[in-house]
């Protein structure tokens, strides 16, 4: 890549954006999606520059737990020490940088390198560098510090663990914002936290990041992606399947509810739809008790259905199943995902199942909707070489129904988003993506401006 | 059964038929291999070394008490309103090492090993799936039937998507 060879990137990346709010036009360039010289400089100046999730701190719950997981191209490890800290490092001997821990998660009190022995404890300490009284060091090399290197921030919010490479970030909750709204009522529907359900989820696809960013905010796509689900779950309502161990949610009666978004700083936005059918959800049988601790209104949204993306990394959907998403850039058009079924600690066994089946009826790679997503992902690279046409026309729904600030759903929420959309389901808004594009905009310039006065 | 090779040969003959009414898309001739109180499961792993073990508690890929989830999966094949299945992918399974155990009453415990290469004519690629199966096999109208199937699936780190007809 040029910048890194030493000469200055040339790009003026606002040319790949076409933001004239006052004249109602939001169009993105082809070349986010294609463009392998760009997605190089993402991961420098997104995905390496902004905090990305790392995995929830009941992941690592007892001392010397650990977690792996990635940071753009960089691996990267989530340690409790043996006092309950939890540190989180580079996954990178400081010897000749073999990658330390291969596994994605377990249970060592120490981490031994593979290569030439190093090891480590669980608060990354370097406590043996073999046969290091015979290795004829120079004083120098004993005066370095050998230790893992930490990552330069590391932060939680309600048990969700970021991580950023960029010491200067602003801290992870004033980060968040004012979208904490829409994180608690993730997070806070276990009185005692939320856990992942045991079982691994994770799939590739062929196609880039930023279509299943967008997805993940996209119901417009619904009823055309999505019509052998709706069927399926109607025949089953309709006792034209015998299938009873699972009552998956009927979109067709959310077609004609209420919807909205809001957006957020740093890329941050959310989708929401009120639930026609509130007592289909597991967290609905013990609601009463959930109403006492958090009150009525959060009590009341956490039954309807939303989906939040905290760009770029993770979204926390609760519209089929509660699910966080996580996503993993691996080359232009090749992507890593995560699915995790996320649940109150402590819930009972009964809720726990019905959960867990909704979740397999939908999500992951081999439900029945999710597979359905990911292909039209596969057709949008496919379908969009560089070349002939340089813009999309996919993010116009609602324009001319979208408000600058809140609204007045906002303001009962008691938030201030950037902008705000209340109205029909069948608007199927478009410009709840216009948050992320900005967010590239402004993390890419920022990052290519900060690189050049280095 | 007379003997263990009879057995054998009756379980191969019956996981072989499965294999080929998936492969050429024979729906209801697959779907007609099952009880109806079957139970078809494929765990996801809980990490790198262990496979979830309790439905009930841990996720799977596909976990089903009863044959209508199969049904489920085949009238969503066949709507041809699922882009996943359009175009379906080219499907060939391999069933090898087929080892049985007699539980008496006529029921077969049957582990095996597979392998599937499937050809997405919407990627132009190819892709291998492979694991165990275990099969518990009971008799049924018209001969032996599938009571319960296990898939473990070995490489989890899924191409895309995958359906019945991946595993
Ligand atoms: S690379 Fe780790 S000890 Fe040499
Ligand atoms: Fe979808």
């Amino acid at each position: 890549m040029r910048a890194e060879s030493g000469i200055e990137p040339v790009h003026d990346f606002s040319r790949y954006l076409d933001d004239r709010p006052q004249d109602g036009v939001f169009r993105v360039h082809r070349a986010l999606y294609t463009d392998p010289e760009l997605f190089e400089l993402e991961l420098r100046y997104v995905w390496e520059r902004t905090w990305v999730f790392l995995g929830l701190a009941t992941q690592v719950r007892d001392p010397h737990d650990y977690l792996t997981g990635w940071i753009g191209r960089q691996p990267v490890l989530v340690m409790r020490d043996a006092g309950g800290r939890i540190g989180a490092f580079l996954n990178s001997c400081r010897h000749r940088g073999a990658r330390l821990c291969a596994s994605e998660s377990g249970n060592r009190k120490y981490l031994v390198c593979p290569y030439h022995g190093w090891a480590y404890d669980s608060w990354g300490r370097n406590v043996a560098l073999k046969d290091h009284q015979h290795g004829c060091y120079a004083p120098a090399f004993d005066a370095e510090d050998h230790d893992l290197v930490p990552l330069p921030r590391f932060e939680s919010y309600k048990g969700l663990l970021f991580g950023c490479l960029d010491a200067e970030v602003e801290p992870l909750e004033s980060h968040l914002g004012e979208a904490r709204f829409f994180v608690d009522l993730v997070m806070d529907q276990g009185a005692n936290g939320m856990e992942f359900v045991p079982g691994r989820m994770k799939y590739m696809y062929r196609g880039n990041w930023k279509l299943q960013a967008e997805n993940n905010l996209d119901n417009y796509h619904l009823t055309s992606t999505h019509p052998s689900f709706m069927e399926v779950v109607k025949r089953r309502r309709e006792g034209e399947s015998a299938n009873e161990q699972v009552r998956s949610p009927d979109f067709a009666q959310r077609l004609s509810r209420e919807s909205g978004m809001f957006t957020f700083r740093n890329g941050i936005a959310a989708i929401w739809v009120r639930n026609p059918a509130p007592q289909d959800r597991p967290l609905h049988r013990g609601i009463e008790a959930v109403r006492r601790r958090v009150g009525e209104l959060r009590a009341e949204w956490m039954l309807n259905l939303r989906n939040l993306h905290v760009y770029p990394s993770v979204q926390l959907a609760d519209s089929t199943s509660l699910i966080i998403r996580t996503i993993r850039p691996l080359a232009v058009d090749r992507t890593e995902i995560g699915i995790h079924c996320l649940a109150p600690v402590g819930e009972d066994a009964e809720s726990r199942e019905m959960r867990i089946r909704q979740h397999e009826d939908f999500f992951g790679a081999s439900g029945l909707a999710n597979p359905d997503d990911s292909v039209t992902y596969e057709d949008c690279q496919i379908g969009s070489p560089p070349g002939v046409l340089d813009w999309h026309q996919g993010y116009d729904r609602g324009m001319t129904a979208t408000l600058a600030g809140a609204n007045d759903l906002a303001r009962e929420f008691g938030i201030s988003p950037v902008t705000s959309l209340r109205g029909p389901f069948k608007i199927q808004n478009e410009t709840v993506f216009h948050a992320g594009h900005r967010e590239w905009l402004r993390l890419m310039s920022e990052g290519a401006s900060r690189e050049r006065r280095r | 059964m007379r003997d263990d090779a009879e057995a054998v040969q009756a379980a191969s003959a019956l996981l072989a038929e499965e294999a080929a009414a998936v492969d050429e898309r024979r729906w209801d001739d697959w779907l007609a291999l099952y009880l109806p109180d079957c139970e078809y499961w494929t765990p996801c792993w809980k990490d790198d070394d262990e496979l979830c073990a309790d439905p009930r508690s841990e996720l799977s890929h596909v976990y089903y008490r009863g044959r209508a989830g199969l049904e489920d999966r085949v009238w969503r094949i066949r709507s041809g309103k699922s882009p996943a299945s359009r175009p379906m992918p080219r499907t060939l399974h391999t069933i090898a090492n087929v080892r049985v155990r007699a539980l008496g009453d006529g029921r077969l415990e049957v582990a095996s090993n597979w392998t599937n290469h499937v050809f997405s004519l919407r990627t132009r690629d190819t892709e291998v799936f492979f694991g165990r199966y275990e099969h518990t096999l009971a008799p049924g109208d018209g001969g032996l039937r599938i009571a319960r199937k296990k898939i473990v699936l070995l490489n989890d780190l899924i191409p895309t998507y995958i359906d019945v007809y991946q595993l």
